[in-house]
Parts: C-alpha cells; sequence; structure tokens
C-alpha cells in the first residue's frame, strides 16, 4: 500500500515550488558573469536618490583622483559622483537648465568638472570642495560655475578635454558645430562644422548625423566622425578642423546614416570605436588608417566602449529599442567575447536589467563602470577577469 | 536518493520520514481544503483546442457579450466572443492573420495579455502581445517578435482595425483601455515601459521604462477620472495623468509580502505588486489583491493629496493563509452585482502547463459591504471534471461572473483527446467558465 502511494508523493515533492529556488540557469548562461557585476542606486533610496524620470546616466568619466563622475538626463539633469573607497553613488545636485548631458562630463587636471549642457548648451563648471562631507542634495540646484554658450543657438552634444593642455573641446547640436574652450583665458572659438547638412532620408529624419563623441589622440589631436561618415580632426598645431580622407566603416553606401557612437583609445595610442551601424574600429591616428573589426552583436550600434587595464576593449550594444548586451575584444587576438545581458542578480537588485547602455568609463583600479540610460536606471560597476599573459 | 535506494531495508521508516516531511510542508493539500463544491457553467471554444493560456483577457462590453484572447504558444493567438443571448461562441479571428503578419514568418501575435475596453463609440480596444520569448535571444532578430499591434473590434461590423505596431520588438505585457481619453494604454515586455495609444490622433507614445522584464505590473487601474494607475519596487504605486502627461510615483504602498523567501518566482522577480484590481463605480475606489500572498485591499485615488490604501486581509484559501507555499495570484478577480469580489484561486502554483500539478480552483467571495470572505469551495464542471485553474475574469450583465482557465478533459471512448496540452499530467483546454451567484448551488 505504502509502496503505491511513495511514487506519487516524491514526484509531488521535486515537483513542488522548493525546486525552484534560484533562477533558471538557462538566464544565468545569457548574462553577465555574476561574480563579476554589481549595481549602485543612484543616491540612497528611498528618499535621497536621484528620481526616476532623471536618472539616465548619459556622462560618464574618471577623474585623476579616481574618482568617477556622472551625468543623468531626464526632465532633469543630476550631477553625480562615486569616490571608489566609499563606493556608493553620491548626487551632487540639479544641473540648473539642463535636460540632459550627452557624453560631455570632463575633468581637468586640478579635478575641476566641466559639463555641457542640452538644450541650453552651457558649459558649466563644479568645483568639488571636500564632497564626502557634504550631504546629498537631491532637487537642489548643483553649485556650478556658468562659463557661458559655447555656439549661440546651440546645446552641446559631445565634450572631451586636453588636460595638459587646459582646453576643452566639445560638439554642438543640431548643427555639429566643433568648439573650443581655454580653461586658461576662458575663451570659447567656434572652429567650424563636421557636418553641413542633413543626409537624405524620410520626412521625420531631421538630425544632422555626426558622432555621439570626441577622443583625443596622445599628441592632443580631436577627432570625431561627421558628415557621410568621415572623420574630422581639431589639429592642435594649427588650431584647425581638418576633413579627413578617411571614414567611419559601413556598408558601402550607408555612410551619410553612420557616425561613432563612442570612442576609447588604448595605451599603443590606438583609437578605438564604435559605430551606428555597431562595427567596431580601430583608428590610427599616426596612419590615419581606419581598420572595421566587425560586427559583434546583432545590434544596431554600440552605445559605450571602455578600456580594462590588459588592454581589452570592453563595449555595450543596443537600441534604445532593444536589450544591451555587453562584449570585450582582444586586440591580441583580435576575438571577441560576448558576455551577455548587463544584468545584477543578487539583492536587493535580484535580476535587474539594464536594456540601454549609453556611457561607460575606466576606474583607475580597473572597474568599468557601465551607466544605465532609461527612465530607472542605476550605476553598474563590472570587475574584468583579467589576462594574464599581458 | 533515488526511487531504487527506497528500496532497501529501511524502507518503512523512510516512507514515515517522507511523508511526515510531506505532512508538515503543507504539500499535500487535497485533505485541507475542507469546503464544498461549486458547480459552475462552461463553455468551450470551438476549433480551439491547441489554444493553451489565458491571462487577464476577458471583459464584459456593455451588450453582455464577452470578449476574451485566447493564447498559444508558438503559434497565432485568437480573439473570441461569447454572446449570451444566442449561447454561442464566435471565433473573430487569428490575431496574427488580423496584424498583416500572417506571410512574414516572424514571431506571431500569440496572445491578447490584458483586459479589453469598450469604448463610447462601441469598439472593444485591446493590444496583442507575444508568445515565446527564448530567453529574449530573439528580440529585435529577422525571426523576433515585430512588436504589439493596437487593435479595435467594431461590433457593428465585425471588423478588427489593425492601429499598427507601437513598441518594436515588444508586446503589450499589461493593458487597459480609457473611454473617457479614448486611449489604449499598455506596459511592454521585456523593457516594463508605459506606452499609450491615442485613438483619436493615432499617437503611440513611450513614456519610458517603469519595471524590470520579470516584474512587469500586470493590472493598470483607471479611475473615473481616467487617471492610471500601476506599481513599481515593492507596491508603490504610481499614477498617470494623461491632463499633464506625467507620472508621480506616489508616497503609497499596497501590502505585499515581504521579499525574501526564495520560492522560484520571488527570487526571480526584482518587485512585488498588484496582481490585479478592479474599479468600483459605487464607492469610487480600487479593490485588489497582491501578487506574493493574495492581500486584498482597497485604494482610494480620491482621498487625501494621493489616494489611500486599505489593507483588507488575505484573500485566500483557509488552508493557505499565511503559508508560505500561497500559490500566485490569479488575475481572476471581478466585482459582482451583488457588490462581492470573486476571486479564483488554484489550489497549486498555476500557470497552465508550467503549473506545479493538478489542483481544483477554489472560488472565495469577499464582500465589500460586510467584509465577510467566503470559500463557495472546488469550483467543478457539472459532470465532476476539475476546473484546474483560471485567470481572468469579469461580470456578465445578469450578474453572472465569467472567467477563463483550464478544465480538465477526459477520455472518451473512440474520440481523441483534444486538449492544450496537460497540468500535472492530466489533459487540459480553455473554457469560458460561468459561475451564476443566483443558480449556482453548492
Amino acid at each position: 500500500m505504502m509502496r503505491r502511494w511513495l511514487l506519487p508523493l516524491l514526484l509531488t515533492v521535486l515537483s513542488s515550488p522548493f525546486a525552484l529556488a534560484q533562477r533558471d540557469a538557462g538566464y544565468d548562461a545569457v548574462v553577465v558573469p555574476q561574480n563579476r557585476i554589481d549595481a549602485r542606486d543612484l543616491g540612497y533610496p528611498p528618499i535621497d536618490v536621484i528620481p526616476n524620470g532623471d536618472s539616465a546616466i548619459t556622462s560618464l568619466t574618471v577623474a585623476p583622483n579616481g574618482n568617477l563622475y556622472g551625468a543623468t538626463s531626464g526632465k532633469h539633469s543630476y550631477l553625480f559622483v562615486l569616490n571608489p573607497r566609499h563606493g556608493y553613488v553620491q548626487p551632487l545636485g540639479v544641473v540648473p537648465e539642463a535636460t540632459a548631458v550627452a557624453n560631455a562630463v570632463v575633468v581637468a587636471s586640478n579635478g575641476d568638472v566641466y559639463i555641457g549642457t542640452a538644450p541650453a548648451g552651457h558649459l558649466l563648471k563644479y568645483v568639488p570642495q571636500d564632497e564626502d562631507r557634504q550631504s546629498i542634495r537631491i532637487k537642489e540646484p548643483c553649485a556650478v560655475k556658468d562659463l557661458g554658450m559655447a555656439v549661440k543657438g546651440e546645446s552641446i552634444a559631445a565634450l572631451a578635454i586636453d588636460r595638459e593642455a587646459q582646453i576643452v573641446y566639445g560638439l554642438t547640436a543640431p548643427n555639429a558645430h566643433f568648439f573650443e574652450y581655454n580653461l586658461v583665458t576662458g575663451a570659447f572659438a567656434d572652429a567650424g562644422v563636421v557636418a553641413h547638412s542633413r543626409p537624405e532620408g524620410e520626412k521625420f529624419e531631421t538630425q544632422k548625423v555626426f558622432s555621439s563623441a570626441l577622443i583625443l589622440d596622445q599628441a592632443g589631436n580631436v577627432y570625431a566622425s561627421g558628415e557621410d561618415a568621415f572623420f574630422y580632426t581639431f589639429d592642435k598645431a594649427r588650431r584647425a578642423l581638418v576633413k579627413l580622407p578617411i571614414q567611419v566603416p559601413a556598408i558601402p553606401g550607408r555612410e551619410p546614416w553612420t557616425c561613432a557612437e563612442s570612442f576609447v583609445r588604448d595605451a599603443a595610442g590606438f583609437i578605438y570605436g564604435g559605430t551606428s551601424d555597431g562595427y567596431l574600429f580601430r583608428f590610427d591616428p599616426a596612419k590615419l588608417t581606419v581598420q572595421n573589426l566587425g560586427k559583434p552583436l546583432l545590434a544596431p550600434e554600440i552605445t559605450a566602449l571602455a578600456l580594462a587595464p590588459d588592454g581589452k576593449i570592453y563595449g555595450v550594444g543596443g537600441s534604445d529599442q532593444d536589450m544591451a548586451r555587453l562584449f570585450s575584444y582582444d586586440p591580441v587576438t583580435a576575438a571577441y567575447e560576448i558576455l551577455g545581458f548587463v544584468d545584477v542578480n543578487r539583492r536587493p537588485y535580484y535580476s535587474w536589467q539594464a536594456y540601454v547602455v549609453r556611457a561607460m568609463a575606466s576606474g583607475l583600479d580597473g572597474t568599468i563602470y557601465m551607466g544605465e540610460s532609461e527612465r530607472v536606471s542605476r550605476l553598474y560597476l563590472l570587475y574584468p577577469v583579467m589576462s594574464n599573459a599581458r | 536518493m533515488t526511487f531504487a535506494a527506497l528500496k532497501s531495508s529501511s524502507e518503512p521508516i523512510l516512507i514515515r520520514r517522507l511523508l511526515f516531511m510531506i505532512l508538515t510542508v503543507g504539500l499535500s493539500l487535497s485533505n485541507l481544503f475542507a469546503a464544498g463544491t461549486v458547480t459552475v457553467d462552461y463553455r468551450l471554444f470551438p476549433g480551439l483546442a491547441e489554444m493553451d493560456g489565458n491571462w487577464a483577457a476577458l471583459s464584459v462590453a456593455s451588450d453582455g457579450r464577452a470578449y476574451a484572447g485566447l493564447a498559444c504558444h508558438g503559434c497565432n493567438g485568437h480573439l473570441v466572443m461569447y454572446d449570451p443571448a444566442t449561447d454561442r461562441v464566435t471565433d473573430i479571428g487569428n490575431l496574427t492573420h488580423l496584424a498583416g503578419e500572417a506571410n512574414l514568418h516572424v514571431g506571431p501575435q500569440s496572445k491578447i495579455h490584458a483586459k479589453f475596453g469598450e469604448g463610447q463609440d462601441g469598439r472593444i480596444y485591446f493590444g496583442t502581445h507575444a508568445g515565446w520569448w527564448y530567453d529574449y535571444a530573439r528580440v529585435g532578430t529577422r525571426e523576433g517578435y515585430p512588436g504589439a499591434h493596437w487593435m479595435a473590434y467594431d461590433p457593428k461590423t465585425g471588423k478588427v482595425e489593425d492601429f499598427g505596431i507601437g513598441s518594436r520588438f515588444e508586446g503589450m505585457n499589461t493593458g487597459a483601455y480609457d473611454p473617457k481619453f479614448n486611449r489604449i494604454y499598455g506596459l511592454t515586455h521585456p523593457r516594463g515601459h508605459f506606452v499609450y495609444y491615442d485613438v483619436a490622433t493615432g499617437r503611440s507614445v513611450d513614456k519610458g521604462r517603469m519595471n524590470n522584464f520579470e516584474s512587469i505590473c500586470r493590472t493598470l487601474g483607471i479611475d473615473d477620472q481616467g487617471n492610471v494607475y500601476g506599481n513599481i519596487g515593492a507596491g508603490q504605486i504610481y499614477k498617470y495623468d494623461p491632463r499633464t502627461d506625467e507620472i508621480t510615483e506616489l508616497p503609497l504602498h499596497i501590502p505585499v509580502r515581504q521579499k525574501g523567501i526564495s520560492l522560484g518566482r520571488d527570487y526571480n522577480k526584482s518587485e512585488t505588486h498588484w496582481r490585479t484590481l478592479v474599479w468600483d463605480v459605487a464607492t469610487r475606489r480600487f479593490y485588489g489583491v497582491d501578487e506574493s500572498a493574495s492581500l486584498l485591499f482597497s485604494f482610494d485615488p480620491h482621498a487625501g493629496p494621493y489616494g489611500e490604501v486599505k489593507s483588507l486581509g488575505q484573500l485566500a484559501v483557509e488552508a493557505m493563509k499565511d503559508s508560505r507555499e500561497i500559490p500566485y495570484a490569479t488575475l481572476a478577480l471581478a466585482l459582482g452585482r451583488d457588490r462581492k469580489l470573486y476571486y479564483a484561486v488554484p489550489e497549486k502554483e498555476f500557470d497552465y502547463g508550467g503549473s506545479a500539478g493538478v489542483g481544483v480552483s477554489h472560488l472565495l467571495t469577499y464582500n465589500i459591504q460586510t467584509g465577510i470572505k467566503e470559500d463557495l469551495g472546488e469550483m467543478r464542471l457539472p459532470d465532476g471534471r476539475r476546473v484546474i485553474g483560471l485567470n481572468s475574469a469579469d461580470t456578465g450583465a445578469d450578474g453572472s461572473i465569467y472567467f477563463v482557465g483550464a478544465i480538465e478533459v477526459r477520455a472518451e471512448s473512440g474520440r481523441p483527446v483534444e486538449s492544450a496540452g496537460t497540468i500535472g499530467g492530466v489533459p487540459y483546454r480553455l473554457a469560458l467558465v460561468i459561475y451564476h451567484p443566483q443558480r449556482s448551488t453548492r
């Protein structure tokens, strides 16, 4: 009698919810390894946190002292800092008259932080002052100095800095002006535009196409992609904007709608870029050559790139309508590794996943920071596996 | 330990231990459900035996007709209608065909995953949804799901109008229609965006992310002013005001069971929300249940600056109250014309083919006026077959309570079994289950 009941009872036990105590292992296989990733709320929830709707991280940069600075976009833009020794995000207040700060936070050699705003188009300066002793400021204005408007009527769409020369460079939108701001003299200069007209397209396509980021080579020349995917450089010696005879990789014919979405420079001076069509490329500024390294993902964009200490390039791809995935590229082996969805599966986040990532930065200790860029967003910390052979 | 290993000399001890453990943890539930039986009526969906699920998609229109969305994983979902006046079920159409995607060979329109809404023009508004997600490996790919369609069925013409895709690659996980502003609202899957389609202007609007993919709030509530409410985080209520087009996260929470119970479903959920809620015109408030422990609450959106939530206890079968293993809340909640809430709860964790085992659904009531809760008992068909689980509900014009869910299928000699699959080894198929409060015997 007992035996007749035993198997059904055993099956009942095995099929009960007790058998489902963890996330399905199949899903673990499609996300970033969980011992290599963590997340941070943007402040101290539930009160002292950058509000949902204002929290899309669209700028990240690492200061000379290792602090991470970032800015958000939304109904309002917020500035924040993360001191790696403390490990949490400290909101620094609302950036005045800004709803977006896109790839437009840079830090000078003395630690001063420069912020390029949209839509107002002002360059702002934030001077860190004993931040560890400051209380978190939510909804209060960030204490910044307004350095003025870079180009009248234009938003700031990207910034880069030459710390040695003490010059901030920028791109504006919608008309793709390249400008410089001299930190010593406080003067702006408009060097011209990298895109003169918008490409042929449908009625709803109203924007000029040019790069979402700027990058400097080791000599201090600045690069952007402009109209028809051509590279432009701001020649440091000549103080002039020059169109180069090389283009960002694209399927032949798609150049008018192609731009560089992200850049990073390695220790050897090569510049890596991610395109709006999802190609990774390597640009040699000394030889003015571009190598298409292919597409790591089945996704239309590479939205952010960062360099690991072992020389690997880490990137995130996926459009605003997609689900972002992380990959790495090893320049030594020329191999990609697809690391999966950007997901942190631990309390209190459980299976929280970033669907859009539009900013990355490399910490001095090798941590790679990733900024989620959605209505509800968090900062992600990636601890890359280092190649021992380097 | 294998079954063979149990056949050792220590078998009697092991058997006793096993039985004791099972009884202790409460997994052998059948003897704990002491309530009686409630006999319910039902109607099958002819020719649609392969339809394998229904979630929320059941609404009764002002003319008394009941509309349901039948889901089919890996195949096309169907929109069906039941007319009680003629006692006839009509298959209005295959959703992939209605969306004009029959020849694209892309992810099918497999579901309607939310309630329908009736417009002032008499049309029935809804959005479509996908079936399989393949761990999101196909999102945005050539063979992947193209995106949910906004649609309207016109009972006068019998035609479905397709308004097109709102969010590319995403399904309409949750939805609600507001006749006041003539909008279909939704929460997308997998990215949890709050979206709407403005019927008058033809605009599709995306207000951004609200939830994580495994925690998308399953019901949007709309009050009599056209404000839309949902849940984020640990039961926090947010409000969308169509006048300002703004989402406000209110300092207001529904009662939820604290996270940390490592059942599979809880561990996988980043957030905890209401599972479903209904609007009571008389008291101008919502009644709903939380998803994790079926905690009943009322939410008056007009009280005070943000509204007021009142906890009304747990709406559960007596044996499952305060139990760790209480099944995940269903979407089968309706407010009857007798001022009672009707809530169908499964005996075991229920999700059609993904259920934890086969059991019998119970029908619970909560009297809004007296606060009395009652378990009407196991829901069984007139021939004694089990109503295994239900996941949508609405109230008919005559006070009948309609549900859609899984009923047991028994083999008949000489005829093939028509089923959608099995639950705990028992064949099941979808049916419209009808409870007549005034006529039913227990």
